[in-house]
This record gives C-alpha cells, sequence and structure tokens, in this order.
C-alpha cells in the first residue's frame, strides 16, 4: 500500500488535489496515515488568523480622508482636448487641400479655357477652310469646264449637269454659313455661283452647246470664275499658315 | 453591487473624484483584513490599506469592466503588503524570541487570550506562530494566508501573486513545512 505523502496529506486538508473519498477510504484503511494526517490537522487547527484589530464603520471614510488629498481628479475631456487639435489640424489641412485644388482648377479654367477655346476654333477654322476650298475648287474646274465647252459633244453637258447638282447643296449651305459670318465678299461669290449652279443643274435632260454659251454670257461665268480664284487664294492664305504653325505651340 | 462599483467607477473617469471615496468605504475592511493577515502588524496594515487604495486609483483605467473591483482591489493590497514585507526584510532583522523576554528587543505580542488559565500556553503558541510566520518568504506567507486563513483556491492564490498554480501550491506546502518544524515540539510538550 502506498502511504500518503505530506504534500498529498496538505492537499487533503484543504481539499484539493485528488479525489476526498478515495483519500478517506485510504486513511480508514491505513492506520500510519491516518495518525500523521490527524497530527497535520491538529497543527494546521492550532494556527488561528491572528486576531483581527477592530475597524469601525467610519474607517473607510478615514481611509479616504488620508488619502483624497494626494489624489488628481481625471479628466474626462483630456481625450477629447486631446484629439480636437489633431482634429482641427486635419480639418484645416483637408480645407486647405481643397482650397488649393479649387484655386487650382479656377486658374487652370481662367488661363487654358481660351486656349482650348481658341485651338477647337482654329480647328474648326481649318475645317471649314479645307472644306470650302475644296468646294471652290470643284466649282473652279466646272466653270473651267463650263467656259471651253462650247461646241464639245453632249456627254460634257451631262457630266456638268450632274456636277452641278451635286455642288448646289453645298454651296446653298456655305453661302448661308457666309451670310451668317457676315463675309460679304464670299455671300456674293457663292450667290452669284448659286444662280449659275442652279442654271447648269436645272437646264433641262440636256445641256447644249447653245445653252451653255447662253449662261456663260448671261452669267459672266468669267467673272464669277475670277472670283472663285480670288476667293481660294484667300482661303488657302490662312490655311498655309495654320500649317506653318509650329507643332507644340500654345498660339 | 459589482454593477455599483462600475458605476461609480465611471463616475471617477469622469471627474467625479469623490464617488472613489465610495469605493473605499465599501472595500476597505476587506483589505484591511488581508492587509493585517500578510503584515500582521496594524501600522503596517493600515499603509498597506492606504497604498492599495493609492494605486488603484491611479490605475482605474486599466481596470477591466468585467473584473470585479473588490477582487481587484484585494490583490493590489496583497502586492503592497509584499512590498511591506519585503521592505522589512531588506532593513534591519529584529531577532524574534523562541521564549517571551523582556529584556531582549524582540517582537512581542498583545496578550489575547481568554483567560489566566491559557495564559502561558497561548502566549506560547502565538509567539511559536508569529516566529514561524515570520521564517516564512513573503511569496509562502501571503499564499499559506490566502489558503488557510482566507480560504482562497490554488488558482485565486496563484492569479493573485502572478505564479504558476503548481507554484502557488508548493508555496503553501512549504509554509506548512516551515510551521510544522517551529510548532510541532509545542504539542508534543502539550
Amino acid at each position: 500500500m502506498k502511504h500518503f505523502t505530506e504534500e498529498e496529506m496538505i492537499a487533503h486538508y484543504y481539499s484539493e488535489g485528488f479525489s476526498k473519498a478515495e483519500a478517506e477510504r485510504h486513511l480508514q484503511a491505513c492506520p500510519q496515515c491516518a495518525q500523521a494526517y490527524a497530527d497535520l490537522s491538529k497543527l494546521l487547527r492550532s494556527v488561528p488568523a491572528s486576531d483581527l484589530p477592530l475597524r469601525d464603520s467610519g474607517y473607510g471614510a478615514q481611509v479616504w480622508q488620508s488619502i483624497q488629498r494626494s489624489l488628481q481628479p481625471y479628466e474626462p475631456k483630456q481625450k477629447r482636448r486631446f484629439y480636437w487639435p489633431r482634429f482641427a489640424y486635419a480639418a484645416a489641412c483637408l480645407l486647405f487641400l481643397a482650397g488649393a485644388f479649387r484655386a487650382g482648377r479656377m486658374w487652370e479654367q481662367a488661363h487654358s479655357k481660351p486656349l482650348v477655346a481658341g485651338a477647337e476654333q482654329q480647328t474648326k477654322q481649318r475645317v471649314v477652310l479645307f472644306v470650302l476650298d475644296s468646294h471652290l475648287d470643284r466649282s473652279e474646274r466646272l466653270l473651267v469646264q463650263l467656259n471651253h465647252a462650247g461646241g464639245e459633244a453632249d456627254d460634257v453637258g451631262f457630266r456638268l449637269q450632274a456636277e452641278a447638282q451635286q455642288l448646289l447643296s453645298d454651296n446653298q449651305l456655305y453661302r448661308q454659313s457666309a451670310a451668317q459670318a457676315n463675309d460679304p465678299l464670299l455671300n456674293a461669290a457663292l450667290d452669284h455661283l448659286e444662280r449659275v449652279l442652279v442654271e447648269v443643274a436645272n437646264s433641262g435632260s440636256e445641256l447644249t452647246s447653245r445653252d451653255i454659251a447662253s449662261i456663260q454670257k448671261e452669267m459672266n461665268t468669267p467673272g464669277l470664275l475670277f472670283q472663285i480664284r480670288v476667293l481660294r487664294a484667300r482661303v488657302s492664305e490662312p490655311k498655309t499658315n495654320a500649317h506653318a504653325i509650329p507643332k507644340g505651340a500654345n498660339t | 453591487m459589482g454593477n455599483d462599483d462600475y458605476m461609480l467607477i465611471r463616475s471617477v473617469l469622469a471627474g467625479e473624484k469623490d464617488a472613489y471615496g465610495l469605493l473605499v468605504a465599501r472595500h476597505s475592511q476587506s483589505v484591511f483584513r488581508v492587509a493585517f493577515r500578510i503584515t500582521e502588524n496594524e501600522a503596517d496594515a493600515d499603509e498597506v490599506v492606504q497604498e492599495a487604495f493609492l494605486r488603484g486609483y491611479r490605475k482605474l483605467q486599466d481596470f477591466d469592466a468585467r473584473s470585479n473591483f473588490g477582487t481587484w482591489i484585494y490583490r493590489i493590497a496583497m502586492n503592497c503588503a509584499l512590498d511591506v514585507l519585503n521592505k522589512q526584510k531588506s532593513q534591519t532583522v529584529v531577532p524574534i524570541a523562541q521564549d517571551y523576554d523582556s529584556e531582549l528587543p524582540t517582537v512581542q505580542l498583545a496578550d489575547r487570550a481568554a483567560g489566566p488559565d491559557r495564559l502561558l500556553l497561548s502566549q506560547e503558541i502565538e509567539t511559536r506562530r508569529h516566529a514561524a510566520m515570520g521564517k516564512l518568504t513573503p511569496t509562502e506567507r501571503v499564499a499559506f494566508v490566502m489558503r488557510h486563513m482566507e480560504d482562497h483556491s490554488t488558482e485565486e492564490i496563484a492569479g493573485a501573486l502572478g505564479i504558476a498554480p503548481n507554484s502557488a501550491k508548493q508555496a503553501v506546502f512549504r509554509a506548512v513545512q516551515k510551521l510544522r518544524q517551529s510548532l510541532a515540539p509545542l504539542w508534543v510538550r502539550s
């Protein structure tokens, strides 16, 4: 039979360690362990807690009175005070950034918008000039053919009539644009051209050499040809200048 | 009680310092009890009580709302009492007499015996018990006081002392062994 160690008996005395029932059975069965446990219990029971000095109900108040002067009150708004400047600083930074961004945008709009508008306008003008130049070129060729068509075959009249019909609708748009742009020279030339194109396009099923000669005479197509060439020279000049603008230039 | 304590703690942390006075009033008796059990000296115990509540106030922001304030301040008081014991150990060692002698500068205990017939035995037991307690290390002393006098479990002792449960158990065991060595002769004589 294995006897209890002193540690096991102490644990049993304080109801710790192992099964109390098992320990009791062993103590009943083992007189040696039972005697040792009885001695230990007697000894521990003889170690009473020292008598507590009495402290009356006012003891807590006395303790509080003795320590309260050395206690600093907690500051409940300490965190707020700590965080508020940081928050304000962050907000100020954010506001400054927003203001700087806004100012930058405004400055950019104020300075770059005319440039963009100017560039757009310039680009648009280039396109208009290019298209107008093309239209005047086709019109010039038509007038040249018309001026030199006397006595030629009938198929020439047919081709001139087809070309005049195509040019007529474009010319009407250009003339209206020239009128809105307050360009009297261009407007007058296109107006003259339109009347010629109308006559050629609406000259019936066949444009005879007599019809052509009549148009040349009545509509002064040689004079119109001269006007068209002058206009082409004027239209071609800014287009050439525009092409001469260095790449990457702002103005 | 626990909720009330927590409400008071929140009030203290909100700036109402006087709310801590209510906590002191509620728990000062239990804190004094453990302080006196460990130090076995009224003046030291009073000092421990004050120090414990001072430390508790300063650490109140770290108090876990899930904990019990009574247990929390109890542990602080135990550590304060341990500090007092360690301080005393490191200072001048006062010899503890095996027998009462008015001529020797020894620690002498007040006579709290019930009657004259038990005067001698009680005085002897108290003197030897006190001497035996003086031989314990602070950890053994606290562990024994908590186990034997305050009836705390090994786990609670370990938690309070910040040691492993087995170490707490061994501390109690060593304390009992030392007490047995000091007090056994008394029982043989009686």
